[in-house]
């Protein structure tokens, strides 16, 4: 995997290099921020022609190692003005990866074009194609004319309508593996709306002809998967289907992510009818059992007609299969893939809403329309909370959620711009963002841990660059004292830099539930790394190296120690039922990055 | 139902323990408040093994064996393959997803 493709939109051309001797170990997360810090001027507009996107196969990606086929895309953000990384499974991590590429690269812009493009990338290929017949396309039925168009099966990643109407909520969409759903989001950050605005509709990955990445001690990374696949698989959460009983055994693979629906809430720290409370009374009809049991009770009832599914693998290679597909009741058929934790969370609970069906019509409605259900969520909240809908209101959500489609809808336009925007523009106080950015499923006042993750990360509130949750679960009451002086600050600090590390790797983040609890698995995933690249890695440092790029390019972007804290209601409004502040020092959090 | 007695949330495979539960209801079952009750003591009364849990929580804390269970308590308690996602059982070091922790980081 050593090569580059460097796409020129200003005049659609096109060049491949070679993977530069510095950036040799570089993949995923950290090909994409530190091409960004190096090329990127961080004052730039990042909806002009000065901003580039990156996209980069995880390392892994292609080889056998399980569940390692994520890929990276990285620009500055239209949301948070500052460095983004988003990361998501599907097809094109692969397929670049059994490709050869290390990234692609994507400058300038069309001047004055009102032509939409695609890019073609193949074996040694690449094509620049006026694709306008693409544009403004809902993306079930985009990706349904594209595989018709490259009957190979490609990978498909890309803008939908509100990226390509330049809207902040636009996340970047995916296909599935059975290109039935363009659900596999690398959602945050309005990154979508990047490839808008460099009139990019799709990028096209036709795997036609690669090959599967060699490692470079090849023994070794062999030896080393099949450790990493049996610890994986005795894992009581990443592990198989059922038991030696048949009753259900691994919890994603069963629940999904929506596993942590009830968790969250009998701990107090679901933010539900916009951050109000801690626990939603009714997350049981929304949660991964009661999808679980919907798809099991339409297999019964539809037979081989049936399309709903869990222990679904959001891309090859995946031997965790936390993904879905969740059927309409009435038919069986599909309504939407996946329907994960975030997701139900972002268009459920924080919404108030418990009817299964809404929940996961909104989160179809975001998918087709090119939208970040966390982002999307917590927007729909806004207009709730300027009493413009009631709390709890499916059918008025989905209805606002469709003038989406109308360009000339005041309120399709909002909806789709996020959080902030919808919700300075609507008079509202309690905007849950940080850096611009929507605060995601974990309530920050009673899991204060990831409060800091949120409020310090480069990427603007992001649970998944420093998952803390697990960790900080029992410091909800009191000071949380431990033999090891293992402050939040540092908590955070080697959570983030573990989590830029495995998001370089191709691996999916949820590999940690595993290694976390297994020092085999540990090793053996690192070994994985290690025999690919015919060198040993430090996980920390390589990680810190990541973060250290990109707090410098939000530093000089403009951002600050100030813009390390979360709003002030989350350190006002005590959060029922534990009724707790989030009062982490803002020293604390300053401590996270000062000796870095 | 007393204001002393227990309220005792359960979820996937120890739905069981309530007849005719649902998974997509809440199923909750109510216990008599016994004095200076451990959590383990509380496992053992409702007939189950401590292999049988994952991460449970008692007033939304999650709780040890060793916790006495207060009058009026709300237990939540899920099974062995529930549990938070991200790992770290030996971060948690309640002993239950993984018997052998050796780090109680928060004892």
């Amino acid at each position: 995997m050593n090569k580059v493709l460097r796409i020129d939109m200003e005049n659609l051309s096109h060049k491949w290099e070679n993977v530069k001797p510095e950036h040799q170990t570089y993949a995923g997360r950290a090909f994409t921020s530190i091409t960004l810090s190096e090329e990127v001027d961080p004052t730039c507009h990042p909806l002009r022609a000065q901003n580039k996107i990156v996209v980069s196969p995880g390392l892994l990606a292609g080889t056998l190692a399980p569940s390692s086929g994520r890929m990276s895309v990285g620009a500055k953000s239209p949301l948070t003005g500052g460095i983004k990384e988003a990361n998501a499974g599907g097809l094109t991590g692969t397929k670049l990866g059994s490709l050869g590429v290390r990234g692609i690269i994507i400058e300038g812009a069309p001047p004055d074009s009102e032509d939409w493009y695609s890019i073609l990338v193949g074996k040694d290929k690449c094509e620049i194609i006026k694709t306008n017949d693409y544009a403004g396309l809902g993306l079930y039925e985009l990706i349904g004319k594209i595989w018709k168009d490259y009957p190979t099966k490609p990978g498909i990643i890309g803008s939908g309508i509100a990226g390509q109407r330049l809207l902040k909520c636009a996340g970047v969409f995916g296909n599935n593996i059975e290109n039935s759903d363009p659900g596999r989001y690398a959602g945050r950050g309005g990154l979508g709306a990047v490839f808008g605005s460099k009139r990019i509709v799709a990028i096209i990955s036709d795997g036609t002809g690669g090959t599967r990445p060699a490692a470079k001690d090849q023994e070794k990374f062999d030896a080393a998967r099949k450790v990493f696949v049996k610890s994986l698989n005795a894992h009581a959460v990443t592990g198989r289907l059922n038991d030696d009983k048949g009753e259900p055994f691994g919890g994603l693979k069963n629940y999904g992510t929506n596993v942590l629906l009830n968790i969250l809430s009998e701990a107090g720290g679901l933010p539900t009818k916009g951050f109000s409370s801690g626990r939603f009374d009714k997350a049981a009809k929304i949660s991964g059992e009661a999808v679980h049991d919907l798809v099991d009770r339409t297999k019964k009832k539809f037979g081989d007609k049936a399309e709903g599914k869990y222990a679904h693998s959001c891309h090859p290679g995946c031997v965790m299969a936390c993904s879905n597909v969740v059927p309409y009741e009435d038919t069986g058929k599909m309504h939407v893939s996946p329907l994960e934790y975030e997701s139900v969370w972002a268009l459920g609970a924080n919404l108030g809403i418990s009817v299964l069906h809404d929940v996961a019509e909104l989160n179809r409605l975001c998918n087709d329309l090119g939208l970040d259900t966390i982002e999307a969520g917590n927007t729909i909240a806004m207009f709730m909370e300027a009493g413009l809908i009631p709390y709890g209101d499916g059918p008025k959500s989905i209805e606002l959620l469709k003038k989406a489609y109308d360009e000339s809808s005041v309120e399709g336009k909002l909806v789709s711009s996020g959080t902030q925007t919808a919700g300075e523009a609507l008079g509202v106080t309690r905007i849950p963002v940080v850096k611009g950015q929507a605060l995601p499923a974990y309530d920050p006042r009673s899991i204060k841990g990831i409060g800091v993750t949120y409020a310090t990360t480069p990427m603007g509130a992001d649970h998944t660059a420093g998952y803390t949750v697990a960790a900080e679960i029992l410091g909800i009451k009191g000071t949380v004292t431990d033999p090891r002086d293992l402050k939040k600050a540092e908590l955070s600090q080697a959570f983030q830099a573990t989590t830029a590390y495995i998001d370089s790797t191709g691996y999916c983040l949820f590999i940690a539930f595993c290694i976390l609890d297994d020092d085999d698995g540990f090793n053996a995933m690192k070994d994985t790394v290690d025999s690919f690249l015919g060198q040993d890695i430090e996980v920390t440092s390589y990680g810190k190296d990541i973060l250290r790029k990109e707090r410098e390019f939000n530093k000089k972007a403009g951002f600050t120690e100030v813009d390390d804290r979360l709003p002030e209601f989350f350190r006002t409004e005590p959060l029922p039922p534990h009724n707790v502040v989030f009062d982490v020092p803002d020293e604390e959090l300053d401590e996270v990055y000062k000796n870095m | 139902m007393s204001a002393d007695s227990l309220e005792i949330h359960l979820y996937g495979r120890l739905r069981k323990l309530v007849k005719g539960s649902r998974p997509d209801e809440d199923t909750v079952r109510t216990l008599e408040y016994v004095e200076n009750e451990t959590f383990e003591g509380l496992i053992d009364r409702l007939e189950l093994e401590q292999s049988d849990i994952g991460d449970c929580f008692l007033n939304g804390t999650l709780v040890k064996p060793k916790n006495v269970i207060p009058k009026g308590a709300r237990l939540g308690l899920f099974p062995f393959n529930m549990v938070l996602l991200c790992g770290g059982q030996h971060l948690k070091g309640h002993g239950y997803t993984r018997e052998d922790v050796d780090i109680d980081y928060y004892r």
